[in-house]
């Protein structure tokens, strides 16, 4: 259709024979069908809405921080409004009066360059190099929190499918309900009233932070041995707030396949316990809960923005929770990026990478 | 055929089984005895339900976990050691199964591992028995697979999903049989299965044995196939074995009615639809099962002694042992003209 639409303007008009040009190279190399290709487009544009929705949402918040910034100069050093108009737009790079439209334009164009620009509360510094100040932390305490509780979840799930129906699997069936309804900032709370200030465990200004003071980071032990310890209350959150659903998800996957006839036959093959527990019940078991890690992933990280403000954890939430109280719209943006992607992402990994758990879903050729 | 002379390899003696349920104990094997010879066929045969393969489940120890072994014993033998299934460790259970005796279970769609593929599950089979040597494992079952008459290369390196119905159970015959065991037993080997493929897999199965040498138990309510396979038929009604002899005697002297109402229960080429019989009623209540011979509710022969007696499995009249009071006047009116 398009391509022979394109054949009957070709003389008239250039971006005609573009089209046509296109249209003939997609039937000769039909890329869009490529489901590689076609699922990183999708994923591209989902990471492009969000980011669209953000940037003007962003701006829909009360309280702006250019005026503020020029009203901070003009009573500091007595110079002129436009003067100090001047100063911060130059300073910026930025321009305030440009339109709402044009101001979104360049943010795509400068995004498109891979420039996620600067912060507008802290002029001159560049978004990049916060995010990469503050995301290694979060991802260190989330990912921990997340593997710990991921694995825990499995081994517990799997024996309360063993022994269901006894004493163990009631009690157990009981906690991770309890932990399942519990939110995970209000398990923040209770650690720090219960032992951090009732019971006096640990001195709760001391957690404060990614590591103590004086320390310089790198691979020395002092270093690392701080940052387990400033960690570990946000690890222990983070699994006490998700342990009881990967539980309870694993107990019922795994009570499904220990019922299949796989099974059954597996151990009238004479094969060994272990053998049939890892690779025919466990990995069938898991296969079910691997579609919800990748979804959780994205969710504990947007969920640490409470977390690390309980904790004081200088991570990536504390971060983007900063941002947001001072209308820093850049960096409200470039956190948004950072965060949406992942989940995108991480999303889209886990829908590749399936296949190579699952023969039976396994992507051959074009779809 | 196989050698009678022979020691049993399998000799079941007296094996009562009940499953303990909310409801009471359901007796779903009472006072079973048979003997299983060196090449021999044999073949249970009765309806749904009628506990043939709690038998067969009770001989590789698999029974469900509320089933409790009231009497009996299980012998195997071996070369020359003997073994009482019933009281083997935990280890030497996992030694016996599949590789003394393997089991093909009802529904092979599901029997292998989805996400493992063919070549995986034969060397798990392999390995959990003592084998290490991959390639060695490789050409036994290229050669079994072979043997079953499927393309060995290909389905070694599919996925089960990537085999057909009939393929699955042939790959899983060609399992059976790896680590070369004594017993197969089969459980309703060809059902699910269309009528060209039953009979590429009776094909096979004869095939195997002939070449492998192995007994075979298995488990039918399909005449036909018992007929074609078996050297030895066992009637199973409501837990017993009615009556046992060889294939010929109990398809053309039979003394059980039971097993003769299942006989002409079944069309045949010469005795067409006019002649077809059902047996009346259905299969007794295994909780509380009827006093006296279980089948009489559903006999025509049944007298008071039936409701009274439970006859003894007896080699009295007629050429093999069958459990009825009544045998001469089945025996009296199967020579009437039908």
């Amino acid at each position: 259709m398009t391509s022979r639409n394109a054949d009957a303007q070709l003389d008239s008009s250039d971006v005609s024979g573009v089209a046509g040009a296109l249209s003939t190279l997609l039937v000769k190399y039909p890329l869009h069908k490529n489901y590689y290709l076609r699922v990183f487009a999708q994923a591209i544009l989902t990471i492009w809405a969000v980011l669209t929705v953000t940037f003007f949402l962003v701006r829909q918040m009360p309280g702006n921080p250019i005026d503020v910034l020029i009203e901070q100069i003009l009573t500091q050093e007595g110079i002129s409004y436009q003067e100090a108009y001047d100063r911060v737009a130059s300073s910026f790079n930025f321009d305030p009066d440009a339109s709402l439209f044009d101001q979104y334009l360049d943010y795509i164009g400068d995004l498109l360059r891979l420039d996620m620009g600067t912060s507008i509360t802290s002029p001159g510094t560049r978004i990049i190099d916060e995010i990469a100040r503050f995301l290694p932390w979060t991802l260190f305490a989330v990912g921990s929190g997340f593997l710990i509780s991921f694995v825990l979840g499995i081994i517990l799930g799997m024996s309360m499918a063993y022994y269901r129906d006894s004493a163990l699997d009631h009690a157990m069936s009981l906690i991770s309900s309890f932990f399942t309804g519990v939110p995970n900032y209000i398990w923040g709370l209770l650690i720090i009233i219960g032992p951090g200030i009732s019971w006096n465990w640990f001195d709760v200004g001391a957690a404060r932070g990614t590591y103590d003071p004086g320390l310089t980071p790198g691979l020395n032990a002092a270093f690392i041995g701080s940052a387990i310890e400033h960690a570990l209350l946000p690890i222990i959150t983070y699994v006490l707030a998700t342990l009881g659903s990967w539980m309870l998800s694993m107990k019922s996957s795994t009570t499904g396949v220990l019922n299949d006839d796989y099974v059954n036959v597996a151990e009238a093959r004479g094969l060994k316990d272990r053998r049939i527990i890892t690779a025919y019940v466990g990995r069938n078991a898991m296969l079910p809960l691997f579609a919800q890690l990748s979804i959780s992933i994205g969710f504990v990280l947007g969920s640490g923005v409470v977390i690390e403000e309980i904790f004081v954890y200088w991570g990536f939430g504390h971060y983007l929770f900063q941002a947001i109280t001072v209308r820093d719209y850049t960096s409200v943006q470039g956190a948004v990026l950072i965060l949406s992607s992942t989940f995108v992402f991480s999303n889209l990994f886990a829908d590749l990478t399936y296949g190579l758990l699952d023969p039976r879903v396994r992507i051959t050729g074009e779809k | 055929m196989f050698d009678q002379q022979r020691e049993a390899v399998l000799r079941v003696e007296d094996l009562s089984i009940i499953y303990r349920t909310k409801r009471g104990d359901v007796k779903a094997t009472s006072r079973v005895s048979f003997d299983l010879r060196p090449g021999e066929a044999l073949a249970l045969i009765g309806e749904s339900g009628s506990g043939k393969t709690t038998i067969s489940l009770a001989l590789i120890r698999k029974l469900p976990k509320n089933a409790v072994v009231t009497s009996g014993n299980i012998t195997y033998r071996r070369d020359d050691s003997v073994q009482d299934l019933l009281k083997l460790s935990n280890r030497q259970l996992r030694a016996f199964r599949w590789k003394d005796c393997a089991m093909v279970f009802q529904g092979a769609q599901n029997a292998f591992n989805p996400v493992l593929k063919i070549r995986r599950q034969f060397e798990d089979t392999a390995q959990s028995h003592g084998w290490t040597d991959k390639t060695a494992i490789r050409e036994r079952a290229l050669n079994l697979l072979e043997l079953v008459r499927l393309d060995p290369e290909r389905v070694y390196d599919s996925y089960p999903h990537e085999l057909s119905g009939g393929m699955k159970q042939r790959t899983l015959l060609a399992l059976g049989v790896l680590l070369n065991p004594q017993i197969v037993i089969l459980d309703e080997p060809t059902t699910a299965l269309d009528i060209l493929t039953q009979r590429a897999i009776i094909d096979v199965l004869n095939d195997m044995q002939r070449q492998l040498h192995f007994s075979i138990i298995f488990i039918s309510h399909d005449l036909s196939l018992a007929a074609e396979m078996a050297d030895t038929v066992a009637t199973v009604y409501a837990g017993e074995i009615v009556e046992i002899g060889p294939v010929n005697d109990i398809f053309y002297r039979s003394l059980h009615p039971y097993t003769y109402g299942l006989l002409t229960s079944v069309p045949t080429l010469e005795h067409m639809q006019d002649h077809l019989q059902s047996i009346p009623g259905s299969p007794p209540n295994l909780i509380d099962p009827p006093a006296g011979c279980k089948f009489h509710p559903r006999c025509a022969f049944a007298t008071d002694a039936c409701h009274k007696d439970s006859p003894p499995l007896a080699l009295d009249i007629g050429t093999h042992p069958a459990a009825c009071w009544h045998k001469d006047r089945l025996l009296e009116s199967r020579k009437e003209p039908v």
